[in-house]
């Protein structure tokens, strides 16, 4: 699990151009959305190809699992439960 | 400061009008929507439901321009008014003209995806004397034509213009839409309870706008009046509360000299997706028109993006001359937070006069008034001068882009998480305005009272090139849409508009090179008093290029 979540926050950073982010700057906890790292629908949608290409986690939209893109935790437990 | 005659006084009337869309030509389109017949099929090379025109594919025209051009011919042939003479102008409105193109090579793009070079091939086919004007304002482009030619007339510039526009479907665009869970699997149901996305289409049309009432035919259709406004809240997400797309509304009909009393119906933009409907009943209710017969035409034609502005007015401007709209193809039952007086079958109304709307990516808004009243509009009003306060050119570098940028960024000293995300060309821009503000500022002046006029040559095609070259690797996910977004040139004018909170008119032109036209036109949103203050300038960032010069302009009290 401590490896996915690190792995997980890499991914985000890389993807969603989070430059000047480290894995160590995102709280595992804290909600992904609002103020603290800024993110928004654009990066919901993109979170959602981060799952399927890295895990095969497939989702139509976010709202289908609105509670798993809560935080970096909810969205690492949300994969071990989904992943192929 | 002077008092002068209201140029306004000038009517602009609708005349000859021709447009192709997957129902066919004019009337055949008509004939279905009256039929309550769609044109959206299953298509496999989309893996998606669309709506496909045809079209007379030639050799030396690209789809794009033969859709156009066939518009074009048959309103010139029709009306009898060409563009051979000083006093005529063709504007054209597209999102991503020969995008198509693109595909054959991201590093060494082709020339023909360049908006200008294929507008002026459409010119030479037709000998314009004038260069066309070419506006690619996503989705609202249509709509926003009809505000730039009805400028273009009633100033004076030229008697005659022809606004066309089109948009012809290719992998690029339905990717793209794809990536951002926007499209519905069935076609499309605009507004009702169980829409899930839109259905895209493709379509071209053209109108004449005219001030001589003879060459106008029978028509006594007007273009009354116009505005464009931003939400200033997100790039690709609808506004929460409608209260942009409400501000080119109200700003439209008190251009147009017309209350809520006075509409007869309103044609909207109406993609079926659950947040675009839900945001246009509210700006819908803000500008009292709840009560007002009002129709979709998506669920016949699709989402035809640069056409829809264009084609969906045509319609309109028929529909005000036979005194009921089509139905709503695909609505059933209402959600929206508002209710609307929409229907899946044909509505009569009473007054001559509608309102047409558009919203699209960057939060533009669109709405124009036309009108059939023979109204008199006040005669005498403010002429306002405007005066250039501050200019910013953005310096060049031997950094290259990425490294320049950011010790930009970093030595303005902020941390907007946005910035990193922002394409290459919005990044150029949003240094560029950040300086130019610090020199003068927007200060107090409201919202809906600042403007952003912008133009360059590659429209987006920087970032364009970006989103194909992840399409060409046909990866199992699809395309990015944090990459899609930016494929349009006003998204980083968007970008600008979140920034600063702009929510008055924001309009892109492409044309070859600056031939002032961003400044003129800024020069009359103050004259005309639409705004207090204007954002104006080139825009231009390509492969690691750049030519960004913005300039302020404010109305001189």
């Amino acid at each position: 699990m401590e490896q996915l979540v690190k792995e997980l926050k890499e991914h985000l950073i890389e993807e969603l151009n989070l430059e000047e982010i480290t894995v160590e700057d995102i709280d595992t906890e804290a909600p992904l959305f609002g103020d603290g790292l800024g993110l928004d629908s654009i990066d919901a949608l993109e979170i959602i190809l981060i799952l399927e290409k890295y895990y095969g986690v497939k989702l139509a939209n976010s709202a289908e699992a609105k509670p798993a893109f809560y935080s970096v935790k909810t969205l690492a437990e949300y994969i071990m439960q989904n992943r192929k | 400061m002077e008092e002068t005659m209201d140029k306004a006084n000038v009517k602009i009337y609708l005349g000859a009008s021709s447009i192709r869309t997957c129902l066919g030509n004019k009337a055949e389109t008509l004939t279905a929507m009256r039929n309550g017949e769609s044109g959206l099929v299953y298509s496999d090379i989309y893996s998606m439901p669309v709506g496909i025109a045809e079209c007379k594919e030639s050799v030396e025209y690209t789809r794009f321009e033969s859709l156009l051009l066939e518009q074009l011919h048959n309103v010139i042939a029709e009306s009898g008014i060409d563009l051979t003479q000083d006093d005529s102008i063709l504007i054209i409105s597209t999102t991503k003209g020969n995008i198509d193109y693109l595909a054959k090579d991201c590093d060494n793009i082709p020339e023909r995806a360049y908006l200008d070079v294929s507008a002026q091939l459409i010119a030479e086919n037709l000998k314009c004397k004038n260069k066309p004007i070419i506006i690619s304002n996503a989705c609202i482009s249509g709509v926003s034509a009809f505000v730039v030619a009805r400028w273009l007339l009633v100033s004076g510039q030229y008697k005659h213009a022809i606004v066309a526009g089109c948009d012809a479907l290719c992998e690029f665009i339905t990717s793209g839409f794809a990536s951002f869970k926007s499209i519905s699997a069935n076609p499309c149901k605009p507004y009702d309870a169980t829409r899930d996305g839109l259905t895209l289409g493709e379509a071209a049309g053209a109108v004449l706008l005219t001030t001589e009432h003879g060459v106008s035919g029978n028509s006594v259709v007007c273009l009354a009046g116009g505005a464009i406004s931003n939400d200033a809240n997100h790039i690709s997400g609808p506004s929460r509360t409608g209260d942009g797309l409400y501000y080119a509304i109200n700003n439209a009909m008190n251009e147009a000299g017309v209350k809520s009393e006075d509409i007869g119906f309103v044609n909207t933009h109406g993609t079926a997706t659950r947040y675009n409907d839900e945001m246009e009943s509210k700006a819908i209710a803000w500008a009292e028109l709840c009560d007002k017969p009002l129709n979709s035409l998506k669920g016949y034609i699709g989402h035809t993006l640069g056409a829809s502005g264009v084609v969906e007015t045509i319609i309109s401007s028929e529909e005000l001359k036979l005194g009921y709209i089509y139905g709503t193809k695909g609505y059933n039952e209402s959600d929206t937070p508002h209710q609307l007086t929409i229907s899946p079958n044909i509505q009569s109304f009473e007054k001559r006069c509608c309102v047409k709307t558009a919203s699209g990516f960057g939060g533009c808004n669109a709405a124009i008034v036309l009108d059939m009243e023979q109204r008199e509009i006040s005669t005498a009003k403010k002429h306002i001068d405007s005066k250039v306060v501050a200019e910013y050119e953005l310096p060049q570098s031997e950094l290259p882009f990425a490294e320049f940028i950011r010790n930009e960024f970093k030595a303005i000293g902020e941390s907007n998480m946005k910035f990193y995300k922002m394409s290459d060309m919005s990044k150029a821009l949003y240094i560029a305005v950040e300086k130019l503000l610090s020199i003068e500022g927007f200060n107090e002046t409201e919202p809906i009272r600042r403007a952003i006029v912008l133009a360059n040559k590659s429209a987006s095609l920087d970032a364009d090139a970006i989103h194909q070259e992840i399409l060409n690797k046909h990866l199992p996910e699809g395309a990015s849409p944090a990459a899609f977004v930016y494929t349009l040139a006003n998204v980083s004018a968007g970008e600008m508009c979140i920034r600063h909170k702009i929510q008055g008119d924001n309009t892109f032109f492409i044309e070859d090179q600056d031939s002032g036209l961003t400044e003129k036109y800024a020069r009359s949103l103050i004259e005309n008093d639409k705004v207090d203050v204007v954002l104006f300038g080139w825009c231009e960032y390509l492969k690691g290029i750049w030519n960004v010069n913005v300039k302020l302009l404010k109305s001189i009290q």
